[in-house]
């Protein structure tokens, strides 16, 4: 045949085009569960990240050194997921480590889904919660570990699509960051303030830490991420503080 | 392939002077980076940290290899008019197959380089090694020259890497299995750790891990190159 | 309209293609030697992102997504498709030039096959999926990106006009100097960055 007639070139492409699209659909057939195991362990360990002191797997060991397999077990046998409306009640049906949070974040606040994911660690609770906001370039997200007394923050962690390496993605390239948010609280006398991560130094060292220099677009984007964010779990948060309070009176008059 | 191996193997040697000419001369004399200037905007991107310039390295060296192979294989038959596009199918085909591979065995470092996977299918190197020798010469001799090119770039992606991480980060492989930590100021921070481990007393350069880094440490290194290497100044 | 004009000056100067994310550099830098060819060049650029854009996005939300012709998704096939469009609008664009406008095509002609492998177009199409871009909104970014694109080819090769017969090192003239003429220009538009341009629209 006559390589430069339309039919050859029609024929090839054509031909070119089946190859292509059924090797790629065969390569994606077997690879996609575990493609797709492995985004879930990804996400499983960002959500560990937020608890990287309480891990119980001896000192200094995060969550990004844990193997894939201890990440799974972990979740298995001391994860309790939860979702939540941002009502505060319970939702059935839906599996917490399957809220996509990014398409959450275009819905209408009513019709939001909320994870929260309650962590065990020789015998105490942690709430980890997670928030989603936009940096400078892009979104970005993390995790946030609560302790038993739902005040005080135990940790957390940070993702991003695009920040600036070196500046904006400082925040999830330097555990510096993420790890000074240990130890603050979330509430004023019993008022939700959360927490500032402020320019030039934290001064209120149990509300404020400190900023990155040079990426404040991105600082602000997480100060408000997390306002907005822990802001949607308020009601359901609201309602476990007053559980544990009246709990530990109750324990006080025993 | 192992039919065409065999063929190549009657007429000339497997891999004699020329062979070997076509895999060490993208290292120096034709780089893909420095004389070539093809292949820039990837080698920018993802070279803040070494390991996943590694993995690029390794990613853009299989595909310029095999989309080489099977271009050169195909030659006779592609038709002129429909050149370009099934040259830039078949790369597109193995930069597919590469992230399926990514997400597959390495989600975090798939993660890590996103949207630049997908630009190797415009790493102009490819493409390059495509039109200027797999579509005029044999397929082993071209599978070498896309993997030499191929090596050629990581290379200088690698140093780049190098120099940005320890002098930007004050660490070597982060991220991977192996990391080195050396240097422990993170002076990114407002108020300065104390915990330096070694040169405690090197502030980290913000600026080396900004992407502008990578064209400056590329610029000296033409530099340097072309001091030695007097035949390729730039005369004009 | 207002979010048009926002994406387009932000993707224009402040998310700039070639000085903030470095793409498309290959042709930047080989075809930055005379304004005159950087111009033509530039233009072409605007041209082929301006219409790939919108149709790589009908692609991708009509025909590769879950919700779309096919009912599955076919993302896997994205790469394959989105530069299948951009080389064939390359070729068509290529075609309607040479045989309308003469003078224009002896202008561009040459630069229209080396747009294909521009990593700023095929780059521009996937940050719009990432970025989750909708239909005008990626019509104003693939218009600002490729503007962008136009000006920074063009102060390069303004600069290196300029600089041409200057005092550098042997080694470094040239293809050295111009690297870390980019690097400098990066760092200058770094000063943009964070600058919400919505203050100025009114959106």
């Amino acid at each position: 045949m006559d390589k430069n007639s339309t039919n050859y070139v029609l024929l090839f492409v054509l031909m070119m085009t089946v190859v292509v699209a059924l090797v790629l659909t065969g390569v994606r057939q077997g690879t996609e569960s575990k493609a797709l195991e492995n985004e879930a362990i990804f996400n499983k360990r960002a959500v560990l990240a937020a608890v990287n002191d309480y891990l119980g797997m001896g000192e200094g060991v995060t969550a990004n050194d844990l193997a894939d397999e201890k990440v799974l077990e972990i979740f298995d046998s001391r994860v309790k997921q939860i979702t939540l409306n941002t009502a505060g009640e319970v939702v059935e049906g839906v599996l917490a480590e399957k809220i996509d949070m990014a398409k959450e974040k275009k819905k209408d606040m009513a019709d939001r889904v909320l994870p929260l994911f309650q962590y065990e660690n020789e015998g105490e609770t942690f709430y980890i919660l997670s928030v989603r906001g936009n940096g400078l370039w892009d979104e970005i997200w993390g995790n946030i570990a609560l302790e038993s007394d739902i005040n005080t923050i135990a940790g957390a962690s940070f993702d991003h699509k695009g920040e600036t390496p070196g500046l904006g993605a400082e925040i999830k390239d330097n555990p510096t960051f993420p790890g000074n948010f240990s130890g603050k609280k979330i509430f004023r006398d019993g008022e939700f303030v959360s927490v500032v991560v402020r320019k030039g130094g934290a001064q209120d060292t149990t509300y404020e830490v400190d900023g990155i220099s040079g990426a404040t677009v991105t600082a602000d984007g997480v100060t408000k991420m997390l306002h907005d964010g822990i802001s949607l779990y308020l009601p359901y948060l609201n309602q476990a503080r007053q559980n544990s309070k009246m709990e530990s009176l109750l324990i006080d008059q025993h | 392939m192992a039919e065409v191996k065999a063929v190549e193997k009657v007429k000339e040697p497997l891999f004699g002077r020329a062979e070997k000419k076509l895999l060490t001369d993208p290292l120096n004399d034709n780089n893909p980076i420095t004389v070539q200037v093809l292949g820039v905007c990837s080698a920018l991107a993802v070279t803040s940290l070494v390991y996943p310039s590694v993995v690029m390295a390794i990613a853009v060296t299989l595909v310029t290899g095999f989309s080489s192979l099977f271009t050169s294989m195909l030659r006779t038959y592609i038709p002129s008019q429909v050149r370009m596009i099934v040259q830039l199918v078949i790369v597109a085909f193995l930069v597919t197959l590469v992230e399926m591979a990514l997400k597959y065995f390495n989600y975090p470092i798939y993660k890590q380089l996103s949207v630049y996977i997908g630009l190797i299918i415009t790493n102009c190197i490819v493409m390059g090694r495509l039109e200027a020798f797999a579509m005029a010469n044999k397929p082993w001799r071209s599978f070498l020259d896309g993997l030499g090119n191929g090596i050629g770039y990581g290379a200088i992606l690698v140093m780049v890497g190098v120099v940005r991480e320890i002098f930007g980060k004050g660490t070597l492989f982060a991220g991977s299995p192996i990391e080195l930590k050396f240097i422990g100021n993170t002076s990114a921070y407002m108020i300065n750790t104390t915990d330096s481990v070694l040169f405690g007393w090197y502030a980290n350069n913000n600026l080396m891990v900004l992407p502008a880094a990578a064209m400056f440490i590329i610029g000296i290194m033409i530099w340097i190159q072309r001091s030695y290497n007097t035949k390729l100044v730039d005369v004009s | 309209m207002g979010e048009f004009i926002n994406i387009f000056i932000k993707s224009a100067f402040i998310e700039n293609m070639v000085l903030a994310y470095f793409l498309g550099m290959c042709s930047y830098l080989a075809v930055s030697k005379s304004v005159n060819t950087a111009f033509g060049l530039g233009l072409a650029v605007i041209f082929v992102l301006g219409v790939t854009m919108p149709i790589n996005w009908v692609i991708n939300e009509y025909l590769l997504s879950e919700n779309g012709l096919f009912g599955m998704d076919l993302t896997f096939l994205r790469f394959i498709l989105f530069i299948a469009v951009i080389a064939s609008m390359v070729q068509l664009v290529e075609m309607v030039v040479e045989k309308f406008s003469p003078a224009l095509y002896s202008a561009l002609g040459i630069f229209l096959p080396l747009i294909t492998v521009n990593c700023a177009i095929l780059g521009g199409s996937l940050f719009m999926v990432s970025r989750e871009y909708n239909l005008s909104q990626s019509v104003a970014f693939g218009l600002g990106g490729g503007f962008g694109w136009f000006l920074a080819i063009i102060a390069i090769a303004a600069i290196r006009e300029k600089i041409r017969y200057s005092n550098i090192p042997p080694a470094l003239r040239g293809l050295g100097m111009a690297f870390i003429l980019t690097g400098l220009m990066g760092i200058a538009f770094m000063s943009l960055m964070g600058i919400d341009p919505a203050v100025f629209t009114g959106k």
